[in-house]
């Protein structure tokens, strides 16, 4: 049986990752922004394992996978919280109105 | 197992288990309400084990360090992911000292403006711990999970005021911003993987060295690109630092003071773990075909824009925050003069960031020090006269800020010296010219601080900023100025001990 | 390529079927449509409130703890599979992460988090 290659993974990864960089950018609404990191993280991870069939001799890539789950979970708890706070003193999750701040 | 071995992780082990017990201590110890007893909450022991917790990681670096890492059997056991180097042990003892001079602030800081609540300090250690894993890090595993937990505690002590409009804002755009920024980094270290089968820094220069099998040259730029602006971001290099000027100005003023100096120097040495291991490749490292002149540019920029913009702010905290900004510019210029100065070059860096850690910390700390309850001190109106009503504040914040401006003798003053001597050694002179340039721009905003404490008083009617009184300030401000000053007066130590930390990193 | 033959297959019939199904459901079923009939179905009860319903933050607290520590038994999938090649020395380490992960249970625990009434 044939296998996919190797290279769809890594289109599907790029894209995955264009993406969510392009969502992150455009989009004002702070959990669509959550989303868009959690998935360009995700696109990594594709990309990481993907690349660990190229070079199985140690499995580096699928290592580093692992601890970018782990890590991704933590970012978005902590991530989520802060976008709660920001949602309870302001009425809002629209990033626009972030807008204290200036120079 | 050796036991011995141990002794080389001996700092981050401390640290670490530190941070756990106070988590645990801060749980369950009994609450006090806040408003009976006044400012002295819970915390204020917390502050204190802390501080004792992070010294005590200073000083077990610096046993470390006499010692010699390299004597220790065993103690690269974890290597490449943790490496334990007279580097490692130099930047632990910087970052261990700016982090326990944080908490001593924040010690001050937090019962007096009314948020007294325990979870800073474990933050604020865990942080530390991130903090240092980055700085240890010689693969891109242990970079990773390193920059995150050093992020994740900083994006919490950001938004620690959750009543706040600007202090929960300000934790948003960090945290937006900064995990772009990660995932950025993180993609391109994968591209690099994929391009040459390692995730260590060492597999990956030699990877790339090897002619055999040579890695795809245009994916290679991709990732290193990748890889840059995410430690750009880090470092907050123009034009990656839109997040630091609105998360400095709204974290409360320890969390500021901390990520000015331990997150700025954790990266720093990363990035000098990253140029040098996996970047450390002659063709990318060279001025015709590398990362220097892309760094270059950077340090111009950064320079530039950021002592340009501190000239127009009218917050104190927020011009802070922008010299925080042209600091990392300076220490870019001896960045980009590491592959033709060498190890001159590094030391020059690490010194900086030594010097620039006490400087800043006190500099934060002299602007806690001004203000108090319902009165923090953040614009310059708010120090008007402050040399005549608090003679002790107004001295204290002028020393860290002439450190900060580079006037000798202090710290700051040498710091420069050695960035000047490193790029001039390495023939960047035009770099050379903008960077004292920029210094001379500098000293303006600086001294217009000095201006108005000693020569103006404060308007009639307008509201004073009053200082509080807090021993655990005092203390904090009085040793960063002992090592300001000491650094200032005796150089020559520190500056060998720096070169000899920075002879360790390949 | 003709490995894929069968999932194509697969999704052509599911496909198929679906459009056959509806289409069939509406051209010979019976139509009579009354008011009731047009409510939305709720189990019976009549329908009440806006649809946007927020759902309690607790739920988001309980959610996000829940993830936490679900992504942490990640790490120890790796674990399981090379158990005996890692020997005493990975149960250890194991074991060490598993007690960092009980104390920050203790702490959350104690914090009150676990709490659904307050």
């Amino acid at each position: 049986m044939s296998t996919v290659p190797v290279e769809y993974f890594l289109i599907v990864a790029a894209v995955l990752f264009v993406v969510g960089a392009v969502g992150f950018l455009l989009r004002r609404n702070l959990l669509v922004l959550l989303m868009s990191i959690e998935l360009m993280l995700n696109s990594v991870n594709l990309t990481l394992v993907a690349y660990n069939r190229l070079h199985a001799a140690n499995h580096a890539g699928q290592n580093l996978a692992f601890f970018v789950i782990a890590v991704a979970a933590a970012e978005a708890a902590v991530g989520l919280a802060i976008v709660l706070a920001f949602f309870r003193v302001r009425k809002t999750i629209h990033s626009d109105e972030a807008n204290l701040l200036k120079n | 197992m050796n036991f011995r071995a141990l002794l080389g992780v001996a700092p981050l082990l401390v640290v670490a288990l530190g941070g756990a017990l106070l988590m645990v201590a801060e749980a369950f110890s009994r609450r006090r309400d806040d408003d009976e007893h006044g400012p002295t909450g819970p915390s204020s022991e917390l502050a204190l084990a802390t501080a004792v917790t992070l010294f005590v990681g200073a000083i077990f670096s610096a046993a470390v360090w006499f010692v010699g890492p390299e004597k220790i059997e065993g103690a690269n056991a974890v290597a490449p992911y943790i490496v334990v180097d007279r580097f490692t042990t130099f930047v632990s003892f910087i970052l261990c000292l700016g982090a326990g001079l944080s908490a001593l602030l924040a010690g001050g800081y937090l019962p007096e403006h009314k948020l007294d609540r325990g979870e800073f300090y474990p933050l604020l250690t865990f942080s530390t711990v991130g903090a240092m894993i980055l700085a240890s890090a010689g693969d891109v595993l242990s970079l990773f999970i390193g920059l995150e937990t050093m992020s994740l505690g900083v994006y919490a002590m950001t938004g620690f005021r959750r009543t706040s409009p600007r202090s929960t804002e300000a934790a948003v755009k960090y945290f937006l911003l900064g995990s772009f920024a990660a995932a950025l980094l993180l993609y391109g270290a994968a591209l690099l993987y994929g391009a040459t089968g390692h995730t260590d820094f060492d597999g990956i220069r030699q990877a790339l060295i090897t002619p055999v099998g040579k890695p795809n040259r245009g994916l290679t730029l991709i990732a290193a690109t990748l890889v840059l602006v995410g430690m750009a971001f880090k470092v907050s290099a123009v034009p990656f630092h839109m997040w630091t000027p609105d998360a400095y100005e709204g974290a409360p003023t320890p969390a500021t003071g901390y990520m000015a100096v331990a997150v700025k120097t954790a990266a720093f040495a990363s990035l000098l773990r990253v140029l040098l291991g996996a970047l450390g490749h002659p063709d990318l490292a060279s001025w015709g075909s590398g990362w220097p002149p892309v760094l270059a540019f950077l340090a111009v920029l950064t320079m530039t824009v950021a002592n340009l913009t501190a000239g127009r702010q009218e917050s104190v905290k927020r011009m802070l925050a922008y010299s925080s900004i042209a600091h990392a510019g300076y220490v870019l210029v001896a960045v980009v003069a590491m592959p033709k100065a060498g190890a001159e070059s590094q030391g020059a860096v690490l010194f900086y960031l030594l010097a620039y850690t006490v400087s800043t910390v006190g500099a934060f700390g002299a602007l806690i020090l001004c203000g108090s309850r319902g009165a923090e001190a953040v614009s310059y109106e708010d120090l008007a006269g402050l040399g005549k009503r608090h003679p002790a504040a107004a001295a204290a914040f002028s020393l860290f800020l002439l450190s900060l401006a580079g006037v000798p003798p202090t710290a700051g003053f040498f710091g420069k010296l050695n960035v000047v001597k490193a790029a001039i050694g390495a023939g960047h002179i035009a770099l050379t010219v903008v960077l004292l340039i920029n210094s001379v721009l500098a000293a303006y905003y600086y001294l217009r601080v000095l201006v108005y404490m000693y020569m103006r008083d404060p308007a009639p009617g307008a509201p004073i900023a009053k200082p509080m009184r807090s021993g655990y300030v005092a203390g904090a401000l009085v040793l960063a100025a002992i090592a300001v000053i000491g650094l200032g007066l005796w150089p020559v130590l520190p500056l060998r001990v720096a070169l000899a930390a920075a002879l360790a990193a390949k | 390529m003709s490995s894929y033959l069968p999932l194509f297959l697969l999704f052509l019939i599911a496909a198929v079927l679906a459009v056959v199904l509806f289409t069939l459901a509406t051209v010979l079923g019976p139509k009579n449509p009354t008011p009731e009939k047009l409510m939305p179905f709720e189990c019976g009860g009549d329908s009440e409130g806006s649809r946007f319903v927020r759902p309690s933050v607790k739920f988001y607290l309980t959610a996000i703890l829940f993830v936490v520590f679900d992504i942490e038994v990640v790490l120890m999938y790796p674990w399981v599979v090379s158990f005996k090649s890692l020997g005493w020395m990975g149960f250890v380490t194991m074991a060490s992460f598993v007690s960092l992960l009980v104390v920050a249970l203790a702490y959350v625990w104690k914090k009150g988090a676990l709490e659904w009434e307050k």
